[in-house]
């Protein structure tokens, strides 16, 4: 994990009393952890109104970064304490984060692993049943055929959020053939 | 659509069951030729002496031949393509792409920029559809728990065919 000079200058304000009592600290380590992971994260900003708004911003800052710098590498206990006590935190306030991080630690790797580019991806199907009888080109028809709409969710716009397209019973036959050795593919894989 | 024939062209043609089919497929023979070189009226007169008839008769008679050769194969063209002209007419109408083909693979991902170490699998797909003529794909990706999903909604979509009410539908509306 590569930490910037600035993270840990911020750590080490974090680490001392004089700067974040308690109370504060724990505020403001609740405080990062939500900023990142919650949208609403502004209850604890009013209770640390006594502290300079520039350390404070740059201790949020040093603790968001190593928090997501932590997650992304899959941090362990061991991991945090090491880097904490370089920066000159004690003992109660290493537990405090490692207790902190623990809790949040699985929507952090959540939300770290939705980030990133994929293909298209289908999120739902819906299908149609119809009965052909008449075009204007063709007298009689008769014949049946499905309509099935794919919903897809793209991750660069919302380009093509949907592709339909018909098939006959023999077509919709083979498709579901296929899906299904997909699947039986993945449960055999899952069990290796 | 049916071959007729008028009246005349039935008594030209009238005396071929009459003879046997060495001498038809001499006619036939002849009406070929016919079609590729003209007429030849010495082959006639050889042919009507052999068969103790007029040569008008064998001319009428390699007529009548060619003419049904020619209508036959007329209507045969149309039937070779009857079923071809009724498929792109059905495909004349106003429609949407249509399936072709799907190809799968299962992926697992390892890791990304954002968070190492994963084990994250997911299937990828490229479905292959056909549109006015045109080939078309989609590469697309799933994850497990859609694809068990989606096999269960489009397993749900065939069954629906085999429902009194389908095959009611299906059985009337001809």
């Amino acid at each position: 994990m590569e930490l910037s000079e600035s993270v840990q200058k911020g750590f080490q304000m974090l680490a001392d009393p004089r700067s974040f009592d308690s109370n504060a600290f724990t505020l403001l380590l609740r405080a990062a952890f939500q900023s990142l992971l919650d949208a609403q994260a502004d209850e604890a900003v009013l209770d640390l109104k006594h502290i300079d708004p520039v350390v404070l911003k740059h201790c949020h800052a040093a603790a968001a970064t190593y928090i997501l710098e932590a997650g992304k590498h899959r941090a362990d206990k061991s991991t945090l304490s090491t880097y904490l006590e370089d920066c000159k935190f004690d003992r109660e306030r290493i537990e405090l984060f490692c207790t902190e991080y623990q809790n949040n630690k699985n929507s952090l790797e959540i939300l770290l692993g939705s980030i990133g580019r994929s293909l298209p991806h289908i999120t739902d199907v819906s299908w149609r049943l119809e009965y052909q009888i008449k075009t204007n080109q063709l007298h009689r028809m008769y014949r049946p055929a499905y309509l099935v709409t794919l919903s897809v969710q793209n991750t660069d716009s919302p380009s093509y959020p949907e592709i339909s397209f018909s098939c006959s019973m023999e077509q919709l036959q083979d498709l579901v053939g296929k899906l299904k050795d997909a699947s039986k593919s993945l449960e055999r894989a899952t069990q290796l | 659509m049916l071959l007729e024939l008028s009246e005349e062209h039935k008594e030209h043609l009238a005396f071929l069951p009459q003879v046997d089919s060495a001498v038809v497929a001499e006619f036939g023979r002849i009406a070929v030729e016919f079609l590729r070189r003209g007429a030849n009226p010495k082959i006639y007169e050889g042919a009507a002496r052999k068969l103790n008839v007029s040569s008008d008769t064998v001319q009428h008679g390699v007529e009548g031949l060619t003419y049904l050769l020619t209508e036959s194969s007329k209507l045969m063209l149309y039937l070779d393509n009857r079923k071809e002209i009724r498929t792109i007419l059905s495909e004349l109408a106003p429609s949407l792409p249509s399936y072709h083909n799907l190809e799968w693979r299962l992926d697992v991902q390892l890791a990304s920029r954002s968070l190492r170490q994963q084990i994250k699998p997911a299937v990828t797909i490229k479905l292959h559809l056909n549109q006015n003529g045109d080939h078309n794909t989609k590469v697309l990706q799933t994850d497990p728990a859609t694809l068990l999903h989606l096999v269960q909604q489009l397993e749900q979509a065939l069954e629906e065919m085999k429902t009194n009410h389908c095959r009611r539908v299906v059985r009337n509306i001809k």
